[in-house]
């Protein structure tokens, strides 16, 4: 058995070059000196200070952040229901539901948006409510999913006991599914809110010119401007944040366990 | 007392399969009752069908008067302690008991002061805060007990509640809930599957099977008369016999007739006849009403559990003709071969078509090469005809290497047992000695080589051969006739009792009128 | 339990049907307007498939597709079988390594793609390595093999070690007892590994974006740098919305007839 272990060598190999290099290329034009492209190991802070310094940026970061928190609290009040619904389906309409919820899944999602983007048009709305359906449009599934698993797998018997002891549906609802259920919750929000931080696709296609979000800052900074420094360091930013948030969630969610 | 709990013709079908077939069953105030069977049987159905969480589809359920048909669960006062306790784990144990109270919203002091009684009541104070899911098994059940009774129902349900326990914790239970039932004064269905459960905690024992009712009575009752067999055997040890009722209070089994205390049946009906372990006592052969020999021993602690033969089986003796092994050597080809001379009976021959192989398996013909790997014989080739005779049959390797026997068919006799309807042949057989030290498991093999056979005369259903009697020892025997001896089973009675006693010691089985309980036959569905 | 009162149920599958209607309305409103003879999105004036025949003349459409497809398949199959690989020695491997290993697995999974979309444009171009096809397919991979292993490393958990221990103790080679005991067991969570595989690739735009080079174009950045609005992409995206259907429905029934053959064999 012990001859398997060589198998994992390859990806091993695979992943240091992959994956942790070019992380680590991040972090050093990150934390080094402008150079146009390259590396000038030079090491500074000066683009995470360029950054937090102006507001504009800072209200850009904002945005972001204000968005996807929106765009996650519309899937969980519009997902959390539909997750409970289908799970008290009979198993086969379970099955096609999940299904059918799924299959745009496989669909571009550059297509989607397009496809919203025309039938926006019929619609005279602020721009900023174009791009709340697009996302959440986007984000919606994998919400109902995480909820979904997490409701079915809540053992039968304790809504029995529930009635059993006097709590009619409504009240064993409260009382015994939705407590039980705060687990699916939170895998929705972290597989929601950290991609909806980042995304910029949506918003560009959706929301006209108006939105600049972070993902378009970096894009523009490598892209256009070519400052892959002050890029990375926006990066790296985006990315703590994210890390962070997911950790705090966790924390939630052990939290709540111990209690 | 006050009847509390009435099931009037109670039907459900699951699935196309009716699981209640019409249940009519009374509960009284202050019970605890015990619904018991199989699985399968329709207890828990019917126990869900009184709290509320399944619907029958025929009949009605009265509670207290009036009918409960169509009562929510939530709204009957009846609670459940579940099968898996189904705590709620986002609660302590506090919460978890508080949570019925809650939802009546009952004054904070009043739930402390309930909650702490329940705690008490069930030994589990000072427990409040902890985590339901890191309590024991036990510590979880008393949870799901207290959590169900501070409600104060009128009755409480209980679905195979200490299932999952061990046999220790088990019993400590058992006496904890007739404790809490007698303390509280409430009626406490419990359902199960253990017997003996049902024994040491019921008022009352309602015993199922495929969804009816068989037989309701105390412990008592059900234990020292049951209703027929299957209440019998479900219930403590049993011998049930044959036996028929030439008249009242005389009952007639195994070739005698014994007084007994149980009369109204028809004259000569056939009827099973129960009789204790524990009730027969161990005497000289000469001072007990059944002789027999002692077949085995068990210890049980409590006591030894012997199986006594009063009557042995159906027998037939056959001769095992030992023969030395000659192996013919075919020097050119480096083989060697060897085969056995055998008998067939010639109803096999006539009703069964024997292959080839069949021969070379009977015969024992082997052919093995120089190294002693098997060679596979690809002639077998005999002048065997449909009549009793000697024949010759000859097998043969691909290299020519042969060897030749004989066959004997014959006409054996069988034994046919008519009174106990039992039939038993075996044929003579030829062996080498390697082939007998060369066995695992020598009655087997026995039966196998002599092609031994019992079955009933009735039905021609198969019957087991217990019994391979022998006189020489495996290990070292040598050429010459051997008389074997199959038997089947013959009668035997299972006896509880504190003196020792050997195996083939002959002793003598004594009892009582009051031992012998007779029951109607049961009524077997087509 | 009862069933629910006809009013609780009408409100449940009311809203379900709401949701469905939400999450198809694009698709169909796309489709329809595939077949649309003007160039609007507002107003259906006629039926022409027209948007079908510019989508068979579009070279640059096609190209992209084609595109797609190809690098979606090699992706897929390439970090099934290195994935899988991975995650069987990883199984066996000791534990320090395994959490580290898995943990950097875990990057470009929970990264925001852009990010991991920038660090390997990072590499590349600081190698000095041009962007290209091959770029952007060992991007590809490197995104698609941690969904592998996160699909099969749990299913490889499940197994019983007995089993393979069992095979060899019967006589299996150590390969034997991968092909003709691990695999089969694991294979459900190896196939729907690859099937995620499959669509992370087929869907993906971000990371494409910043690893492809300037003669390589997947659908989504097709889409994403068309100028002008072409009618042609609801054509486009009925065909997919078409295929992957019939792949789902397909991929469902027959699980399901197979089922019922069995059953009925089973009866005699």
């Amino acid at each position: 058995m012990k001859s398997f272990v060589r198998m994992s060598y390859p990806y091993i190999l695979w992943i240091a070059v992959f994956i942790v290099a070019p992380m680590i290329m991040i972090l050093l034009y990150a934390l080094t000196r402008t150079g146009n492209g390259t590396l000038t190991f030079q090491f500074t802070l000066e683009n995470f200070s360029r950054f937090f310094s102006d507001p504009d940026f800072l209200r850009v970061l904002w945005t972001s952040l204000r968005i996807a928190l929106i765009t996650t609290v519309f899937c969980i009040l519009i997902g959390y229901p539909a997750a409970l619904f289908i799970a008290n389906l009979p198993e086969k309409r379970q099955t096609l539901m999940i299904l059918l919820l799924t299959l745009p899944m496989w669909i571009n999602m550059l297509l989607k948006t397009y496809a919203w983007r025309g039938i926006l048009m019929n619609f005279d709305l602020e721009s900023e409510a174009k791009v709340f359906i697009g996302m959440v449009y986007d984000f919606l599934p994998y919400m109902v999913i995480q909820i979904h698993t997490a409701i079915s797998k809540l053992d039968r018997d304790l809504l029995v006991a529930s009635y059993d002891l006097g709590a009619n549906r409504w009240q064993s609802f409260l009382k015994v599914t939705l407590p039980l259920s705060v687990p699916g919750i939170i895998s929705g929000i972290t597989l929601v809110f950290l991609p909806a931080v980042s995304s910029f696709v949506i918003p560009k296609l959706l929301g006209g010119g108006n939105y600049v979000l972070i993902g378009n800052l970096i894009e523009k900074y490598f892209l256009v401007a070519g400052d892959w420094n002050f890029g990375s360091a926006i990066s790296l930013i985006m990315a703590l944040i994210i890390i962070a948030s997911m950790y705090l969630t966790k924390k939630i969610d052990r939290n709540a366990e111990e209690d | 007392m006050r009847k509390l709990i009435e099931f009037k013709n109670i039907v459900k079908s699951f699935d196309g399969q009716v699981v209640l077939k019409g249940v009519n069953l009374n509960i009284y105030e202050n019970e605890f009752v015990t619904l018991l069977g199989p699985s399968g049987c329709g207890k828990t159905t019917l126990l869900r069908i009184l709290g509320g969480f399944l619907e029958q589809d025929e009949g009605t359920v009265i509670f207290d008067g009036k009918c409960i048909d169509n009562v929510p669960p939530y709204r009957r006062e009846i609670n459940t302690v579940f099968q898996r306790y189904a705590l709620f784990p986002h609660l302590n144990v506090y919460e978890n008991i508080a949570f019925g109270l809650r939802i009546k919203k009952t004054g904070e002091d009043i739930i402390r002061q309930k909650v702490q009684r329940m705690l008490s009541l069930v030994n589990l104070e000072g427990y409040e805060k902890r985590n339901v899911t890191k309590l024991s098994g036990g510590q979880q059940q008393r949870v799901a007990i207290a959590r169900a009774l501070v409600n104060e129902p009128n009755v409480l349900l209980l679905d195979e509640p200490l299932g999952a326990l061990d046999l220790k914790l088990r019993k400590e239970m058992q006496r904890e809930l007739k404790r809490i039932q007698q303390e509280v004064g409430i009626t406490f269905i419990f359902v199960t599957h253990d017997q003996e459960e049902a024994l040491t905690m019921s008022d009352k024992i309602v015993v199922m099977r495929e969804g009816e009712i068989v037989q309701i009575g105390t412990p008592l009752e059900i234990y020292n008369e049951p209703v027929n067999a299957y209440v019998a055997r479900f219930i403590g040890e049993s011998n049930i016999v044959d036996g028929t009722m030439p008249a009242d209070y005389k009952v007639r089994f195994d070739e005698k007739n014994f007084e007994c205390r149980d009369f109204g049946f028809r004259p000569d009906e056939p009827v099973d006849v129960l009789i204790r372990p524990e009730d027969i006592d161990i005497v000289k052969p000469r001072d007990g009403v059944l002789r027999g020999t002692v077949k085995s021993v068990i210890f049980k602690g409590i006591h030894y559990e012997l199986m006594v033969e009063t009557q042995t089986g159906t027998s037939k003796t056959v001769h095992m003709n030992v023969v030395t092994q000659h192996d013919l050597t075919n020097q050119a080809a480096g083989e060697k071969i060897s085969a056995n001379d055998f008998y067939v009976d010639l109803e096999d021959l006539e009703n069964r078509e024997m292959t080839d192989k069949d021969f070379i398996s009977i015969a024992n013909a082997q052919a093995w090469d120089e190294e002693g790997r098997d060679i596979s014989l690809t002639k077998v080739s005999h002048n065997i005809e449909n009549r009793t005779g000697v024949y010759s049959i000859t097998f043969g390797t691909e290299k020519k290497t042969e060897v030749t026997v004989k066959v004997y068919v014959i006409h054996p006799e069988y034994v046919e047992d008519d009174r106990h309807n039992i039939g038993i042949t075996a044929l003579d057989f030829f062996i080498t000695p390697d082939e007998i030290q060369e066995s695992m498991a020598i009655s087997t093999d026995l039966k196998t080589w002599a092609s031994a056979e019992a079955w009933n005369l009735q039905d021609d259903s198969s019957i087991e051969i217990t019994d391979v009697k022998f006189d020489f020892n495996p290990a070292e025997v040598t050429e010459g006739s051997y008389e074997i001896t199959f038997s089947t089973r013959g009668r035997e009675y299972k006896v509880e009792t504190t003196s020792t006693h050997e195996v083939g010691d002959r002793i003598g089985l004594d009892f009582g009128p009051d031992d012998i309980h007779v029951m109607h036959k049961e009524v077997v569905d087509a | 339990m009862k069933k629910k009162k006809s009013a609780g149920r009408f409100f449940t599958s009311g809203y379900l049907i709401l949701v469905l209607l939400f999450i198809y309305l694009p698709i169909v409103y796309v489709m329809v307007f595939s077949f649309n003879e003007s160039r609007s999105m507002t107003a259906f004036t006629g039926f022409s498939f027209q948007w079908y025949e510019s989508m068979v003349n579009n070279r640059e459409m096609l190209e992209s597709i084609k595109y797609t497809v190809i690098i979606a398949v090699v992706a897929t199959v390439v970090s099934t079988v290195i994935g899988t690989v991975a995650a069987i020695g990883l199984s066996k491997a000791r534990r320090i390594i395994r959490s580290i290993v898995l943990e950097v697995n875990n990057l470009p999974v929970l990264n925001p793609d852009i990010v991991t979309a920038i660090s390997l444009m990072l590499l590349f171009l600081s190698m000095k390595i041009q962007r290209s096809i091959v770029t952007l397919t060992l991007a590809h991979i490197t995104f698609c093999i941690p969904y592998v292993i996160l699909s099969v490393m749990p299913k490889l958990r499940q197994l019983d070690d007995n089993v393979a221990e069992a095979a060899m103790d019967l006589g299996a080679t150590p390969w034997k007892a991968l092909t003709k005991v691990i695999i089969p067991q694991i294979y459900p969570a190896i196939l729907s590994g690859a099937l995620i595989a499959f669509s992370m690739s087929f869907d993906d735009f971000v990371i494409s974006f910043f690893t492809a080079g300037m003669d390589v174009q997947n659908i989504s950045m097709y889409v994403y740098s068309m100028k002008r609005f072409n009618p042609s992409v609801n054509a486009l995206s009925t065909v997919i919305v078409i295929v992957v259907t019939v792949i789902l429905v397909l991929a469902n029934l027959i699980p399901h007839l197979k089922d019922k053959r069995m059953k009925k064999e089973e009866q005699y």
